[in-house]
């Protein structure tokens, strides 16, 4: 790869943004660019990493999902009621309990959208409310509190894979968080380079007519790709649960548009077919530093939604922007 | 074949209606079929029926606007600092309420443009140009108030969100007027004809001399004016603004939009299929209110009405072309048999 074809690239831009951005921060508050903020910034936001791979698989398909802050609320929300009502301490169970709840409601989305043909946004729309008003009508509304979350939840929450101690003592380090997301991500690639499955939802994101008559099973292809998002949302309520060690079940839903916006940013097609893994990361890396950090520089938190706005307005502008170019440049080449 | 398609979507619909509207008034008649009920229920779904116009009207284009809501919050904001402003300062009413409502529009036909520059200029795909400017005018809203609510505003302003006149509430009027409006809009003119022709094949209107570009920002700024006004009658009732008010509004107006008929694909929808839609709504709210459901049960049973007249349109679809194809074949048939 040379240096032409990397600067045509839609993530070698928005890492200079994010690198831009950093500088700009790391200036006015070298806090920033300390190995403490970055492990912390790696911990507080791979749940939003494995949440947008979720979303990035269900673009990539040609699809939208914003259902899937629901399904993690759902997943969380169940596991950890559940865990308490039967007293068992194991964190294993809680995944395990959130992925099959994601899972069954993922497969739920993929019945409306795969079997009855119906548009992505508006049934997931549609399943988000549902899934939500189910849960809160049925599971009930009251937040659990740090005190009644079993110990191994929050033990997990404060695994480091690597610890390093600072002079005074004490200790911070990377937390298992990242090795989660590692594994996702290096799975989802895994699913999208090397396998059938994987092809098929590139293929049926990119021309969904030629992929059927390449013989791609589209409904399979579909509840694959359904299930998976519902799958990582599972993997994100427990991650979001040992993190902040209290589960509200009005938390995490309504970020589903942040969330989507990050995947977008990071030159992820919404009409399918085009996306990387490495854009989407590098997109949530963006979101989840003008999220956290405007309070760094001195903004207080009100300019978040605006900012946001502003960046998803940019970013979508520039590749569309770009895409309009190239067309009258084909045109005129022809 | 459209046309009969079409009459009976809505004929369905006015069924629908009718069956819960009378299931309702005999199942509790002292507390549905009261004066008081029709006149709430009359007053209360104006704001997010507007929305609902304004959602059915991007989706005849094959578009939707994730906007509105926040279109709203922005324009509620800045008509609530008018408002309120002028009570401190005391500016005659008169004028302040002229001023927010110039403002409202002003400032809305600027959101619209935004959007409508973003879809039609630049080519970004409407759900995602609407989602940027959703937290955009979201963002100013927070911060011109920085999150707090504004309240207090002069009484006359009040008549427009809980006045009546001759028992009739002020804003059913103003929904109603507005509702002709967008009828005659869609029907009669050039701007509503082409809106259809850019929903049903973009190509074939830019090739027929439909200037695509124009039409579509004109829609844009048409629904976010719709949600300016629908601002102004959403402050005069709660007497407050506070940004981030009405967000369950967008997964409404959707619902209202598709349960009416529109065709989410665009080249389809019609304001008498879409005020039936909100009055299913509104009196099957009214009746799980009566009967006390919890909110989480409501937002349940509107994702699930949202699915379900999904799924029955797509089979009464389906049948409907099994239908043609056999009739079809039986022409060929008895063509066959005549040979």
């Amino acid at each position: 790869m040379n240096l032409k074809s990397l600067f045509k690239k839609n993530e070698t831009y928005l890492l200079l943004i994010v690198i831009v951005f950093s500088i700009v921060i790391t200036t006015i508050n070298p806090v920033f660019m300390t190995w403490e903020n970055m492990f912390d910034l790696l911990r507080s936001s791979s749940g939003t990493a494995v949440l947008a791979i979720g979303i990035f698989v269900v673009l990539l398909s040609g699809g939208i999902d914003v259902s899937c802050t629901a399904i993690a609320i759902c997943g969380q929300y169940i596991a950890i009621n559940v865990l308490i009502a039967s007293g068992v301490d194991n964190i294993a169970v809680a995944f395990l309990i959130s992925i099959g709840v994601g899972l069954a409601l993922g497969a739920i989305n993929a019945v409306f959208i795969s079997i009855f043909n119906l548009p992505t946004l508006i049934t997931t729309l549609g399943t988000s409310s549902l899934f939500h008003g189910a849960l809160l009508e049925w599971f009930g509304t009251k937040a659990i509190n740090v005190g009644n979350i079993p110990d191994s939840i929050k033990v997990f929450g404060k695994m480091n894979i690597l610890t390093f101690t600072r002079p005074d003592g004490t200790q911070y380090g990377l937390s298992v968080f990242f090795l989660i997301l590692v594994i996702i991500v290096v799975l989802t690639w895994f699913l999208l380079k090397y396998t059938m499955i994987g092809r098929g939802i590139y293929a049926i994101g990119g021309n969904r007519e030629a992929a059927k008559r390449c013989g791609y099973n589209i409904r399979k292809i579909q509840f694959f790709t359904y299930m998976y998002a519902g799958l990582l949302a599972g993997v994100m309520g427990v991650m979001h649960l040992s993190l902040i060690r209290y589960s509200n079940p009005n938390y995490i839903v309504g970020s589903e548009l942040s969330v989507i916006a990050a995947v977008v940013l990071g030159g992820t097609r919404i009409s399918g077919g085009t996306g990387t893994i490495t854009g989407t990361l590098i997109g949530v890396a963006l979101i989840t530093i003008l999220e956290k950090n405007l309070v760094l520089i001195g903004l207080s938190s009100y300019w978040q939604q605006f900012f946001i706005g502003v960046i998803i307005i940019l970013g979508v502008t520039i590749t569309y922007a770009q895409n309009k170019i190239n067309e009258r440049k084909g045109l005129r080449a022809a | 074949m459209k046309i009969k398609l079409k009459s009976s979507k809505n004929f369905t619909l006015f069924i629908i209606m009718m069956v819960i509207f009378i299931i309702l008034s005999i199942a509790m008649p002292s507390k549905f079929l009261t004066g008081i009920n029709l006149q709430s229920m009359a007053s209360q779904f104006p704001e997010f029926g507007l929305l609902a116009l304004a959602m059915m009207m991007a989706m005849i284009t094959g578009g939707i606007d994730l906007s509105v809501v926040s279109v709203s919050n922005f324009t509620g904001v800045i008509a609530a600092l008018i408002l309120a402003d002028s009570i401190e300062s005391s500016t005659p009413a008169g004028v302040a309420i002229l001023l927010a409502v110039l403002a409202v529009i002003a400032v809305s036909i600027v959101c619209g443009l935004v959007n409508g520059l973003l879809i039609a200029g630049i080519g970004v795909p409407p759900i995602l140009a609407t989602l940027g400017t959703q937290g955009l005018f979201l963002g100013l809203a927070i911060v011109i108030t920085q999150g707090h609510s504004v309240s207090g505003f002069p009484e006359s302003f009040m008549a427009l969100g809980s006045g009546t006149v001759l028992g009739i509430p002020v804003p059913f009027i103003i929904f109603v007027l507005i509702a002709l409006l967008v009828s005659v809009l869609l029907n009669r003119t050039r701007q509503g004809f082409n809106m259809y022709m850019v929903g049903s094949n973009p190509t074939v209107a830019k090739f027929s001399g439909v200037n695509n570009t124009k039409v579509l920002i004109n829609t844009y700024i048409l629904t976010a004016v719709l949600a300016g006004l629908a601002s102004l009658i959403m402050i005069s009732r709660a007497n407050s603004m506070r940004p981030g008010y009405g967000t369950a509004y967008l997964l409404q107006a959707i619902l209202v939009a598709v349960l009416g008929g529109t065709d989410p694909d665009g080249g389809f929808g019609t304001v008498k299929g879409l005020v039936m839609g909100i009055i299913i709504l509104q009196i099957t709210q009214s009746g799980l209110n009566i009967m006390s459901f919890s909110p989480f049960f409501k937002k349940f049973i509107w994702g699930f009405a949202l699915l379900a007249i999904m799924v029955i349109n797509y089979l009464l679809h389906k049948y409907n072309e099994r239908k043609r194809v056999m009739e079809m074949n039986k022409l060929k048939a008895a063509g066959q048999a005549a040979d």
